[in-house]
Parts: structure tokens; C-alpha cells; sequence
């Protein structure tokens, strides 16, 4: 097996779907791509791919990473453009390296993709509906709490999370024209982790961050393990 | 005017990309420099509307013309509705997001009855009158097409104009005759175009025509009132398959729709003569695609989409005649693709079994297949041509090759109807349970009976046939849930206030557009989504009308009377069908035309249409 990984975008045309729905635009592409792809055993046949993190149904990202496998070996830059004219809108191949294959006397196997992020960093743009110095107050206060907990109810789960544990860096804010940007560095663990609209809201709620939060777009601009991303992990 | 929906809104929707567009293969082009834009529209959610084939096709029909911006729209769903209304945010196409009301045509695709509050809803909703006569200069020309278009009388006063029959051909020469009324400064206005569009072929405008009553209120007679009206439209059908466009690069929906696979058209047409079945009267003749084509055309679709599944659909796939050689030569094509392929229906045979079981390899999902009616006297009445012993041999080899889940498909209230042939329904599923024990030695099996509430329909043999009562269909669905003793079948019915519903309108004249005006007003919508469908408003608005719906539902209607559909027919003749009722009530059967006997039905000569099976050409 060739094993492949994908430094990708989710961009503004498909910033509504979901990370299943992302996932299957994905096999499609390298389907239409023609890559000799790996597929799953069974009588259902999937080919071989696996992503990072799950994105969100409204955030784009600058950095979605995507493992997939082939069963013939072809050059780097015969795979890249291949499957860069095949791509919908919305999805931008930006770099591309094959995964060596473990040293076999290591008996050490490939690490999954999702065992290896272990940070996100975003970018939230909101309009800011009161002035600056309350922005920077709320987001100040929320900054030197010990701790903060948001409430997470899903059809799912319905607990309380502590989100300062997750929180990498200050949150960071700036003006970008009308709008407040934030910057959120967010921690993504085996137990868990919190998104960053999460944060939003609990800026918003407890903290009195003046703004229009359900206008809120959100980006992820980077994923990482070891302080590096993903891709350069390879 | 483009609209521009804001993240909050989308954010505050159900499925947001339901509105946001920008699929691979959609076809996006210079608003400004292309002069005739054709929005085209399923009256349902995305995820309906984006799975129909029809209008698949004359998206890329209509987008090969370099005069023609052909765009898409389908019906907000109420969540959406409820914001576009707050904000005021008329209804947009999916492509350039213009406002529909800015577009030279609207097309919708009329699939059932029940959808068509949700016209009138999206017409509302786009900002362009609901009735035909309120309309202006610079509102778009609504047509009608689909299924529905061979009763168009409930409806007429709604639309502009209808396309009868299959569109491929006649769209074109609509937007023909478009370009040269635009061409020429648009002589005599909306008027102007309506009469040039009522002499082609297969073009129906009902302003262009007078109905008279009798004096029981009942429907009279329908006569064109200007010289360009033609007294009967016949349909438009393609006479060869193998030419005429199919879809090649489909749009390719970012989230699941219903049927989220590549459609292969293998023929039109079904000629096995189910008495109740509008669809085998409406597409005659059968006219296959050539294996050759259809080989090229899955070749093109899988590079084009990138999909992994294809369904190879007809109204009877199981009858291409070369259907075995094409599911080889499919395999082969696309053996290291991973693709899998489906048959939408089966026939109640060993082949079809044979043919699934080596289609779905391992995965055995479920099998159904349809006998309709539970016993032989009732099958014979319908000309099914199915027999017990066939349902049992097939249905043997399906658990022979592993199969445990069996659907049937009956219906309930059609003509001749027993009790016995209620209970025969249980009793026939039941044998089928017993069957799975005696093949496999072990219990285990589920049957579903799945039993539908009859609607005659237009121009079929049953056309003239009182409808049961509600509570007669509620009486017979106890009867069947009674007689049901075995644990492995269960029962699904359906709603019996629909389906009386839909046999008002469905043989309803143009009376009846006042009903749905009024129940649309009273806000009925997605009448065909079970929790949202509105029975008492649906009762009020015939109420409030005073039209008396059993005159349309439960009357038979005598031989000599003429019916409200009869202009716009898929060219079989009256004759004929009255021939196969008279059949029915003496439990005859009629040949398949294809390989037997002509049945005389009047198609071919009507509409110079012969029928094309690959079969008997290479013979």
C-alpha cells in the first residue's frame, strides 16, 4: 500500500456541509481522479481515507488533512494533479506527500491521522455590537479565569465541559474592518476538547463580549501535533 | 436582483446547504449576455427535487444551448420559508441565486397530486401570481410537465402553459420560439408568445380554451376558443433513445439526497398492461437504448461523478431485453471501480432473482417485488399476469440465495374487490413466510405487506371507477390487519385520507383549482410528508367552495361521459380503454405487446411511434 496525505481546504462554497458529508466529496474526488485506490474489505467497499478532525457544518478551514491509500505507486506530482482537476468547488488540494511506510523492524505501524493532531488555531469574525474596550475587558476576564465551563447539549450528550483547560493561548482579539476578529488556540486531546464557537457563546453569556454571535463565521487555519502541522509530521 | 442569504440565517436552518449551491457539474453563465433563462423546479426539499431524472435531463438539454441559462429551484423547506418570509427574501435559483420572478420561464415538474400546494407555495413565495390571468409583462411564463400533465384540469388556471409528454425535443422548440417572439420585440405580448407556443406539438394553453358544466355542476365539455388551440393535444415522445441527449455530468449534490446514485435509463415505456397503472398507458410505446449507448453513457456518468453506485431504471428494468448481456458487460467495464449496480424494480421471476443475487454479491438488503392484489381472480382482473406459482418460485430462489427480508407490494379498493381478496392478501404473504421455513428449515424471515389505497387514474382502464369511501379503505385495513396470524408478516398501510384526496383531485376538473387555492391559503403545504399533511384543511377548503369532493373520488363515471383529461392524453385511444375495463370486470387477460399479440391500444399509429426492443431488431 501507497498511503498518501493531503493538506486540503474547506472553502466558503461548502462552509454548510458536514464532516460526513465533506468526507464523501473527498472519496468521490479521488474516484474521479482515477487514483488507483485502496478499498475497505466487505461487500460494501469504501476507499481508504481518514481525516484529522471533524469540521463543523459552518466553519471553512485553510487546513484539512486527509489520509488515503493507494495500491500502485504513482509519483507526487502525477497524484497532485490528478486529484487537484478533479476537486469541487470549495476544496483546494495546497500540498501533498506519501507516508513512508514504517521501517519494518520497528513493528511500529502508521499512527492514524486522528492520533496525531493534537491542536487547532482559529480565526472567528463576529460584528462587534458594543465598543472595543468591552471587548477587550470580556475577553481579558475570560483570559485570567481559572476556569470556565460551558454547557454542551447535543441530541447526544448534555454535560458541562471546563474549557480553560483546553485553551493553548489567550484568546487574542483585533479589529478586521467592521468586524471583531478573535484568535483561539485550542487544544484537541484523546478526552476531548471544545470548539471554538463554544467559546463564543461563553464570551458572549458570561463574559459580556458585545457581539452579534449568530453572524459569527468561523475558520480553522491550522492543525497541529508537536507544535507542527500535520503534514510536516511526515 | 441576486440574493445574498446571511450566515446567521443559514446557520439558523435545517441542512443550509440545501440553499447555497455551487454543486460540481452545475452549469453557471453570464446572466447579462444570455438572453432566454429557464428556472426549472420540483415542488419539493432539495433532496427530492435533486434526485428527479426528468429534470436532470433538461437541465443539460436546456444548458447545450448557448442562448439558455437553465437554472435550478426547489421549495424551502418551513424552516427556511419562515425566514425568507420574515425578511422578505424572495425565491432564488441555485445557480446565478436571481430571483425567480427575474426568469423568462419557470418549469415545474409535476411528479404527484399532493404537491401541488406546494406550486402555489413556491409561486407565492418567488412573488409572482398564483393565477395565470393576474399575470404581468414581466413575469415569467410557468409550464407544467410531468406525470401529472395528463389531467392537467385541477391545475390549468395555475399555469401558462403545459409540455405534453417527454420534454427533450419541445423544450427546445419552446425556447425557439421564445428567442424569435423576443427577437421580433415581443409582438402581442404574453398573448403573443402563448399563441405561437399552442401551435406546436404537445404544447397545451389552457386560458386558450372554454369548459362548460351541465347542470348538476358536472364537467361538460372543454373547446378551444381561438383559432391556435388544437381540440386534443398529443404527447411528445423521443422516437429514438440512442440520439437524443441524456445526462452526462449530472450535478453532484455536496449532501445526501434521496436517490444519491447515478440513474441509468435503460427504455421508456412499459407495455405489460397493469389495468391500474397510469405510467404503462402514459409512456408507451417501449423504446430501449441500445446496449452499446448505455455502456458509453455509464462510462461518462462514472467519470463525470465519481459515484460508486448506479441504479439502471425503467419503469420494468427487468424486461430490457438485453439486460443480462449489459449487466456483464457493466461488471467488466467497471470491475476495479468498486462500483455496484441496482435494479429498482423486479420482475416475480427466477431471472430477476438470479440477476439481483449476482448484482448485490453479497449484501442481500431485501427483495420486492409487487403481486398488488391477493388473489389470482383479482390479479387476473388487473392483468397482472402473475401467478401464485410464480410469486412461490421466486421467492424460494431469493431464500435459496440468502435472502430473509421480502416486501410485497399490494394495493386495496380496486375494482371487484372482495373480502376474499382481502384476506388473500395475508394469506399469500403468509405462504411466503412458510415458504422460508420449508426452503431453510428455519424461522427467521420478515414479510412486509405493504398495501397502498387505490386512485383511479386518467387514462387508464380504471379510469371510470367509483373510489371506496375512507371508512370502506379503513374497514378493509382492519379486515387485513385481522386476518394476519403469522408472526414473520408485518403490515404497513397507508394513509387512506390521502389517498381519497389525491382521487379528487387526481380526476378533477377545473373546479377544483378554486380547493387548492383555498387550502394552500389555509396553509397547506408538503402535502405528501405524512407529519405535515393538513386533512381538515384540505375537507374545509372543499367545504368552503362548496364542491362536494365524493362527486370526484366515489362517482363512477358512465362510457359516454366526456372527461375532463381527455385533450391532453398520451395518445391511447378511449376504445381501448374501455375495452380492457370491460376485460377487467370478465377476468381476462391482455398479451404484453411487446413480444404477443398488438392490443390495439392506439399509440403507435396515433403518435407514428413504434416500439424499439433491441431483442427482436437484432432478430
Amino acid at each position: 500500500m501507497y498511503k498518501y496525505r493531503a493538506e486540503i481546504t474547506k472553502g466558503e462554497e461548502i462552509r454548510y456541509i458536514s464532516h460526513l458529508d465533506y468526507a464523501g466529496v473527498m472519496e468521490r474526488a479521488i474516484r474521479r481522479a482515477k487514483l488507483p485506490a485502496a478499498y475497505s474489505e466487505g461487500f460494501n467497499p469504501h476507499i481508504k481515507i481518514a481525516f484529522a478532525s471533524a469540521l463543523s457544518l459552518g466553519v471553512i478551514s485553510d487546513a484539512e488533512y486527509m489520509d488515503f491509500e493507494m495500491t500502485k505507486p504513482l509519483c507526487q506530482p502525477e497524484v497532485f494533479d490528478r486529484l487537484s482537476k478533479a476537486l469541487p468547488p470549495g476544496v483546494k488540494l495546497l500540498r501533498l506527500k506519501e507516508v513512508p511506510e514504517p521501517k519494518p523492524c520497528k513493528g511500529k505501524k502508521h499512527k492514524a491521522l486522528m492520533a496525531e493532531v493534537q491542536e487547532a488555531e482559529y480565526e472567528l469574525y463576529v460584528p462587534l455590537t458594543g465598543y472595543w474596550q468591552e471587548a477587550v475587558q470580556a475577553v481579558e476576564a475570560y483570559n485570567k479565569a481559572p476556569e470556565a465551563m460551558v454547557h454542551r447539549v447535543t441530541p447526544k450528550t448534555n454535560k458541562m465541559i471546563e474549557t480553560k483547560q483546553y485553551m493553548l493561548k489567550p484568546v487574542k482579539l483585533s479589529m478586521a474592518g467592521d468586524l471583531l476578529k478573535l484568535y483561539m488556540d485550542i487544544a484537541i486531546t484523546q478526552s476531548g476538547s471544545v470548539k471554538p464557537g463554544e467559546i463564543l457563546k461563553l464570551l458572549q453569556a458570561e463574559y459580556n463580549l458585545p457581539v452579534d454571535e449568530p453572524k459569527v463565521l468561523i475558520k480553522r487555519i491550522s492543525m497541529k501535533g508537536q507544535g507542527r502541522a500535520l503534514i510536516d509530521l511526515v | 436582483m441576486i440574493i445574498k442569504l446571511e450566515p446567521e440565517i443559514l446557520q439558523a436552518v435545517e441542512k443550509p446547504a440545501r440553499y447555497t449551491g455551487h454543486e460540481l457539474n452545475a452549469v453557471h453563465k453570464d446572466w447579462e449576455s444570455t438572453p432566454c433563462h429557464f428556472a426549472l423546479a420540483l415542488p419539493d426539499v432539495y433532496e427530492v427535487g435533486m434526485s428527479n431524472l426528468g429534470l436532470k435531463i433538461l437541465y443539460e438539454v436546456l444548458n447545450a444551448r448557448e442562448d439558455t441559462a437553465c437554472e435550478r429551484v426547489y421549495a424551502p423547506w418551513i424552516d427556511m420559508e419562515e425566514i425568507m418570509r420574515q425578511r422578505q427574501i424572495p425565491l432564488f435559483s441555485l445557480e446565478s441565486f436571481h430571483a425567480i420572478k427575474e426568469f423568462d420561464f419557470l418549469g415545474f415538474s409535476l411528479q404527484y397530486e399532493m404537491i401541488y400546494s406546494n406550486v402555489l407555495n413556491m409561486l407565492d413565495l418567488a412573488g409572482i401570481p398564483i393565477w395565470s390571468r393576474d399575470r404581468g409583462e414581466n413575469d415569467p411564463f410557468i409550464v407544467g410537465g410531468g406525470p401529472c400533465v395528463y389531467n392537467t384540469e385541477p391545475i390549468a388556471d395555475f399555469f401558462d402553459f403545459f409540455i405534453v409528454g417527454e420534454g427533450e425535443e419541445l423544450i427546445c422548440e419552446t425556447v425557439d420560439v421564445f428567442r424569435s417572439w423576443q427577437e421580433a420585440g415581443k409582438p402581442e405580448g404574453r398573448q403573443g408568445l402563448l399563441k405561437r407556443l399552442a401551435v406546436l406539438d404537445g404544447i397545451y394553453v389552457p386560458s386558450f380554451y372554454n369548459v362548460t358544466y351541465n347542470q348538476q355542476g358536472l364537467f361538460a365539455d372543454i373547446e378551444p376558443a381561438c383559432p391556435e388551440a388544437k381540440p386534443v393535444i398529443y404527447k411528445r415522445l423521443i422516437k429514438d433513445m440512442d440520439s437524443v441527449r441524456f445526462v452526462e455530468k449530472p450535478v453532484l449534490p455536496y449532501i445526501d439526497i434521496v436517490h444519491d446514485r447515478i440513474m441509468l435509463e435503460l427504455f421508456r415505456g412499459c407495455t405489460r398492461g397493469c389495468r391500474f397503472c397510469q405510467a404503462g398507458t402514459s409512456y408507451r410505446p417501449v423504446r430501449e437504448r441500445s446496449k452499446d449507448r448505455l455502456r458509453e453513457l455509464a462510462r461518462k456518468l462514472i467519470d463525470s461523478t465519481g459515484y460508486n453506485e448506479m441504479s439502471l431504471t425503467s419503469l420494468s428494468s427487468a424486461d430490457y431485453s438485453c439486460l443480462g448481456e449489459l449487466v456483464d458487460d457493466l461488471f467488466s467495464d467497471f470491475k476495479d471501480e468498486k462500483v455496484s449496480f441496482s435494479l429498482p424494480s423486479l420482475r416475480i421471476d427466477s431471472f430477476s432473482i438470479d440477476l439481483a443475487h449476482k448484482m448485490q454479491q453479497v449484501r442481500k438488503s431485501g427483495l420486492t417485488f409487487a403481486p398488488e392484489a391477493g388473489t389470482q381472480r383479482l390479479r387476473d382482473v388487473i392483468n397482472k399476469g402473475v401467478t401464485e406459482e410464480n410469486l412461490m418460485a421466486a421467492t424460494e430462489a431469493a431464500f435459496r440465495q440468502g435472502w430473509k427480508q421480502v416486501k410485497l407490494y399490494f394495493m386495496m379498493g380496486l375494482p371487484t374487490e372482495t373480502d376474499e381478496d382481502i384476506v388473500g392478501i395475508a394469506k399469500l404473504a403468509e405462504k411466503v413466510a412458510r415458504k422460508y421455513k420449508e426452503v431453510t428449515g428455519r424461522w427467521g424471515v420478515t414479510v412486509t405487506i405493504s398495501v397502498s389505497c387505490f386512485v383511479p387514474k386518467p387514462h387508464t382502464p380504471f379510469q371510470w371507477y367509483g373510489q371506496l369511501p375512507e371508512a370502506e379503505f379503513h374497514r378493509r385495513q382492519r379486515l387485513l390487519k385481522d386476518s394476519i396470524t403469522e408472526r414473520a408478516v408485518k403490515f404497513n398501510y397507508h394513509d387512506a385520507r390521502v389517498s381519497v384526496l389525491e382521487g379528487a383531485i387526481a380526476r378533477g376538473d377545473r373546479k377544483i383549482a378554486q380547493v387548492i387555492y383555498q387550502a394552500w391559503k389555509d396553509g397547506a403545504k408538503f402535502d405528501g410528508w405524512n407529519d405535515l399533511f393538513k386533512n381538515d384543511v384540505w375537507h374545509e377548503a372543499f367545504a368552503k367552495c362548496g364542491i362536494d369532493l365524493h362527486l370526484y373520488n366515489e362517482r363512477a363515471r358512465e362510457p359516454e361521459e366526456k372527461l375532463p383529461w381527455e385533450h391532453t392524453t398520451p395518445g391511447v385511444s378511449k376504445e381501448f380503454l374501455l375495452r380492457e375495463y370491460d376485460k377487467a370486470i370478465k377476468e381476462q387477460l391482455t398479451e404484453d405487446c411487446r413480444r404477443g399479440k398488438c392490443s390495439a391500444c392506439g399509440v403507435c399509429p396515433s403518435l407514428k411511434a413504434k416500439v424499439v426492443d433491441w431483442r427482436r431488431e437484432n432478430v
